[in-house]
């Protein structure tokens, strides 16, 4: 179903939940690789998409159609994970650092990554990255988003994001040739 | 010295290597989102008027409570008053001349104890309906012929 099909049924209440489950469908994984991408955790991204897709529920009815429905939930659910970094950072009292170390020993606990040593590598490198550089850096390397489009989403200029992806990549690929030397 | 590593020469994946969620994980993430949606809730007439009120300004709020105690003064006040027995308050409507008449021709007849019960319950009642002075009633009854036969 196209996405003005769906906002169509969803503002006739006998259609709404109808068509806010066919959005969900066709949303869902994108929005919890996208999360997951972020918290690495499977139950937290589990918690963070279900709590993208109730505000988004909230606030469809105000959404203006002058922007994507996907760029538009893309924002929401960036701004959840943002929002849960930032907490978890103040609610434990950690520095980056640390949350980024968290993050990396969780990848290291992966099953998925093991035996890969440079991807397990490029993984921590990247999760080493402060919270907004590793969004842009995801959006950019994995979602090979076009810069216009992470800037509706980020509201970051593209001259902003494409120096912030310059510099994320650099990051990235000094750590991995740090760490393969060890 | 290995060789510096460079992202682009790297294979791309289209996300990171990592574990995939639970077997039908996708297929019940719908039911478990539209589970937590809040529903609709139609607003209750009275909790509907009580924001309302809340809306006014200040100066209309103490208006409004003011009407409303003095309302419930004069409401007390009016409902503490026992009203006049009904029978007292019928008769009063009833014109004078169809209260003689009624008294004159019906079959009950007003005894002197009537109206001496009345008198001595009412002193004040006989001054209302009897308009002479006291001069005027002495010659009134010097003018009554009198039958001594009754007396003797």
């Amino acid at each position: 179903m196209e996405d003005h099909e769906i906002l169509a049924k969803f503002q006739h209440p006998a259609s709404r939940n109808l068509a806010f489950n066919q959005l969900v469908r066709k949303y869902q994984s994108k929005v919890y690789w996208h999360v997951r991408k972020m918290v690495v955790d499977h139950d937290d991204a589990d918690d963070l998409t279900q709590d993208v897709f109730v505000k988004v529920w909230k606030h469809l009815e105000n959404f203006r159609q002058d922007a994507q429905l996907f760029t538009w939930i893309y924002r929401i659910a960036t701004n959840e994970c943002l929002s849960f970094l930032s907490s978890k950072r103040r609610k434990f009292l950690l520095p980056l650092n640390d949350v980024g170390a968290e993050l990396a020993a969780k990848i290291e606990a992966d099953p998925a990554v093991a035996g890969d040593e440079v991807e397990l590598k490029l993984q921590q490198a990247i999760l080493r990255l402060p919270d907004k550089q590793r969004l842009v850096f995801n959006l950019r390397y994995y979602d090979e988003m076009p810069y216009e489009q992470m800037a509706e989403v980020t509201g970051t200029s593209v001259g902003a994001l494409k120096a912030s992806y310059h510099h994320a990549v650099k990051k990235v690929e000094e750590y991995v040739t740090q760490h393969s030397q060890e | 010295m290995n060789k510096p590593f460079k992202l682009d020469e790297h294979p791309r994946r289209p996300r990171p290597l990592l574990s995939e969620p639970p077997a039908g994980y996708f297929n019940q993430l719908p039911t478990r989102v539209m589970a937590r949606l809040p529903r609709a809730e139609a607003p209750t007439t009275s909790g509907w008027a009580w924001q309302q009120l809340l809306q006014l300004p200040a100066s209309l709020r103490t208006a409004l409570a003011t009407t409303l105690l003095l309302g419930g003064f004069a409401a007390s006040f009016w409902l503490s008053n026992p009203a006049p027995p009904a029978a007292v308050a019928s008769l009063d409507a009833v014109p004078e001349n169809q209260l003689v008449n009624y008294l004159l021709n019906s079959g009950t007849r007003v005894e002197n104890t009537d109206l001496a019960v009345l008198a001595a319950a009412h002193p004040e009642l006989p001054g209302t309906f009897l308009h002479a002075s006291d001069e005027e009633l002495t010659d009134a009854l010097d003018a009554q012929p009198i039958d001594e036969s009754v007396y003797f």
